[in-house]
C-alpha cells in the first residue's frame, strides 16, 4: 500500500483561492520520510489551508499533491489510510470522555473490540491519561486535549502524521510536555508535517523550515540557516526612565556593542552566548546602580524572522500578541473567538 | 511502538463499512443526549410552554364547536413541535459541522456517507424522544385521545416519517447557514409563523384571507389535521391537503426527502470539502 521508496510529502504548485481572496498561492513543498518539516508563518499565512489540501479536506484549485504517492484528489481513500491529521482545535468529540475518543476513533479505523482495547490501554498509559481517562473531553485543559488528541492520531501507526499548530494557545509547561512527545514520535521515525506561528518551535522540532506569508513561500531551509539570515539572540535592558536610559546606554557602551530604542528606553546587547552574556549585563547594570525596569533574554521571534527576510513585520502584532511571544499567553486560555473563525476560513 | 503489529481489519466491502461507520457514529450522536441535556430541552420547553399558556391563559377565550380546547389543543402541539424539531436538528447541525471532530473523520477512511447518516439518525432519535416528552406531558394534563389500535399503528408510523423528513429539512438548513444563531433566526422568521398558522391553536377557517391561504398548503396543518383527524376524528376542511391530511402528509415527507437528501448530501461532500 505504501512505496516506501517515494517522499511522504510531494506538493506541486498548489494553489487555494476562497472567492477573491488566494489563501495559497503556487506553494511546493517536499518531504522526505522520516524527516520533520515546519511550515511556519503568521496567522492567516494559509498553513492551515494547506494542511488541509494535504489531508484531502480541500481540493485544490490548481496543482497536485501526492502523500506517500498516493494523489490527494484521486486516490483520496488512500491518502486517508495512511495520514493521519490533528487539526487545530482539538479534534475530538467534546461529548465524550477521552477514553471513549480513542475507542471510537480505533474502531472507525477497523479495528475489532479486542484490539481495540489493546490499542486504546496502551495509548493511555503512554500519554499519560490514566488520570482522566473517564473525564468528557469539554472539561479538559488545554494540555490534557491535546495529549489525547495526539494519541488519537497515533492509533494506527500513520506513515505521515500532520500537526496543525499544535502548541496554540497552550502554557508554557503543556508546551514542553508536547514538544517532548513530538521528539519521542520523532525518534521513533514518524514523518512529520508541522505547522506553527513560533519560531521557537520550528527551531525545536523541525529538520527543515518553509517559512510562508500570504499563502507564499518566503524562505526555506534548516533551522539554522534561518538563523543565521535572521539574527542572533540578545540581552534587553529597559531603563527606569529616559535619564537612565541616556547613562545605561554610556555604561553598557564600554563593555558591548548596543543598540538604543528610545521609544522602548531599550539598550540592545548581542548576547550568542545566552546566560553567560545575561549574566554579564546583569552585573554591569548592578555595579552601574542605574534603575532598571527589566533585563531580559531575547530570542529572535517570528516578527524578526520575517523583518529580516522581507523587510517587512507580520503585521500581526496588533491583534494576536500571541504570534509574537508564546510566553504572554494566558495558561488556560482557549483560543479566542478570532483566531478560531480565522482557522475555519484559512 | 507496538500498536503497529494490530493490523486494523479492514474487510469487507463499501456497503459493509457505510453501515459499521454509520452505527459507531450515530452511537456516538445518542451518548450526548444525556450529557447536554438542554438540547433535548430546545425541543421540549417551547411545546410546553405553549400547552401551559394556551391551555390557561388564552384558551378560555378561543372556543372550537364540538370539541373541548384541551382536546382541540394537544394535536396542534405535536404538529408545532414536529416544526420546531427542525430548528433543533439545524441548530445542532451548525454546532457539530464546526467541531474539528468532524474534520478528523473527514481526514480517516471512514464513508463520509455516514458521517451525515449518522447525523441525521442522532437527531431523529433526539426529536422522536423530544416528542415523546411533550405527549405525556400532554397526557398528565388530561389529554385524552380517542384512539383505536389501528388508528395508533397509522399515527406512529406518520409521525416518524414525519420527524425523519423534518430532521433532515433541519440538518439541510443547519449545514447551509452560517452558524446557529443564523439558524435561529431562520426558525423564527419562516418556521414559527407556518407553525402558528397551521390551524394549531385556532381554527383555519376563522383566519384571514392571507393567513388562511398559507395554511391550506402548509405542510404542518397537514401533519396537524392528520393527529386531530386519527385522535380527536375530527374533520379538517377547506383545501384538497386538509379533506386529505394523511395522505398529504405522506405527499409532503416524500417531496421533503426527495428534496433535502440529495441537497443535503451534496452539500455535505462538496461545499464543506472545498
Amino acid at each position: 500500500m505504501i512505496n516506501s521508496s517515494a517522499a511522504s510529502i510531494e506538493a506541486e504548485g498548489l494553489t487555494k483561492r476562497f472567492g477573491k481572496f488566494t489563501a495559497v498561492q503556487n506553494l511546493d513543498l517536499h518531504v522526505d520520510t522520516g524527516t520533520v518539516v515546519s511550515l511556519l508563518g503568521p496567522n492567516g499565512a494559509g498553513k492551515t489551508t494547506m494542511v488541509r489540501m494535504l489531508a484531502t479536506l480541500l481540493r485544490p484549485d490548481a496543482g497536485r499533491a501526492r502523500i506517500a504517492g498516493h494523489d490527494v484528489v484521486s486516490e483520496a481513500d488512500r491518502v486517508r489510510q495512511v495520514i493521519s491529521l490533528t487539526g487545530q482545535f482539538a479534534a475530538l468529540d467534546k461529548n465524550l470522555t477521552a477514553v471513549e475518543n480513542l475507542r471510537l476513533m480505533a474502531r472507525l479505523r477497523g479495528h475489532r473490540r479486542s484490539s481495540t482495547r489493546t490499542i486504546v490501554e496502551e495509548l493511555i498509559g503512554r500519554f499519560d491519561i490514566e488520570e482522566f481517562r473517564d473525564r468528557l473531553v469539554k472539561n479538559l485543559s488545554g494540555g490534557q486535549r491535546r495529549r489525547v488528541d495526539l494519541a488519537a492520531g497515533l492509533i494506527d501507526r500513520p506513515h505521515l502524521l500532520v500537526l496543525d499548530e499544535p502548541t496554540t494557545g497552550l502554557d508554557p509547561r503543556s508546551r514542553q510536555v508536547v514538544w517532548s512527545t513530538i521528539r519521542e514520535l520523532v525518534a521513533e521515525g514518524v514523518t512529520l508535517l508541522l505547522t506553527t506561528q513560533y519560531l521557537e518551535e520550528a527551531d525545536a522540532l523541525a529538520n527543515r523550515v518553509v517559512l510562508i506569508d500570504h499563502g507564499r513561500e518566503i524562505a526555506a531551509g534548516t533551522p539554522a540557516q534561518l538563523k543565521a539570515q535572521v539574527g542572533e539572540q540578545r540581552v534587553d535592558v529597559v531603563a527606569a526612565d529616559g535619564a537612565a536610559l541616556q547613562r545605561l546606554a554610556d555604561v553598557l557602551a564600554e563593555h558591548f556593542t548596543t543598540t538604543v530604542t528610545r521609544e522602548q528606553r531599550t539598550v540592545s546587547v548581542p548576547a550568542p552566548g545566552d546566560a553567560a552574556d545575561l549574566a554579564r549585563v546583569a552585573e554591569t547594570v548592578r555595579d552601574s546602580g542605574i534603575a532598571v525596569d527589566e533585563i531580559a533574554l531575547r530570542r529572535p521571534t517570528l516578527d524578526d524572522a520575517f523583518l529580516a527576510l522581507t523587510g517587512h513585520t507580520t503585521g500581526a502584532d496588533a491583534e494576536d500578541p500571541e504570534a509574537i511571544d508564546p510566553q504572554r499567553i494566558d495558561p488556560e486560555a482557549a483560543p479566542p473567538e478570532s483566531l478560531r473563525a480565522e482557522g475555519v476560513a484559512q | 511502538m507496538s500498536t503497529t503489529t494490530i493490523a486494523p481489519n479492514r474487510q469487507g466491502n463499501a456497503a459493509g463499512r457505510y453501515v459499521r461507520d454509520t452505527l459507531l457514529l450515530t452511537a456516538r450522536s445518542l451518548r450526548s443526549i444525556p450529557r447536554v441535556p438542554e438540547r433535548l430541552l430546545d425541543v421540549t420547553i417551547q411545546p410546553i410552554v405553549f400547552i401551559l399558556l394556551f391551555l390557561y391563559v388564552f384558551g378560555s377565550a378561543i372556543h372550537v364547536t364540538g370539541i373541548s380546547y384541551k382536546d382541540y389543543l394537544f394535536p396542534g402541539i405535536i404538529g408545532q413541535s414536529l416544526a420546531f424539531g427542525i430548528i433543533g436538528a439545524g441548530v445542532a447541525t451548525s454546532n457539530d459541522m464546526t467541531e474539528g471532530v468532524i474534520d478528523r473523520f473527514r481526514s480517516m477512511p471512514v464513508s463520509r456517507l455516514s458521517i451525515i447518516t449518522s447525523q441525521v439518525m442522532g437527531q431523529f432519535c433526539e426529536a422522536l424522544l423530544g416528542m415523546v416528552i411533550v405527549i405525556v406531558f400532554g397526557l398528565i394534563l388530561g389529554w385524552n385521545p380517542q384512539l383505536t389500535f389501528a388508528h395508533g399503528v397509522e399515527l406512529l408510523a406518520l409521525m416518524t416519517l414525519g420527524v425523519f423528513a423534518f430532521t433532515w429539512m433541519g440538518v439541510l438548513l443547519g449545514m447551509l447557514v452560517r452558524s446557529p444563531d443564523a439558524m435561529q433566526g431562520v426558525g423564527f422568521i419562516v418556521i414559527f409563523p407556518l407553525a402558528f398558522m397551521a390551524g394549531t391553536f385556532v381554527p383555519i377557517a376563522g383566519m384571514d384571507l392571507v393567513p388562511r391561504t398559507i395554511a391550506h398548503w402548509d405542510p404542518i396543518a397537514a401533519l396537524v389535521a392528520t393527529v386531530r383527524e386519527l385522535t380527536e376524528g375530527v374533520h379538517s376542511s377547506g383545501s384538497w391537503q386538509l379533506d386529505h391530511p394523511a395522505v398529504a402528509m405522506m405527499l409532503w415527507c416524500g417531496v421533503i426527502l426527495a428534496v433535502c437528501v440529495p441537497l443535503a448530501l451534496r452539500r455535505f461532500n462538496h461545499t464543506l470539502a472545498s
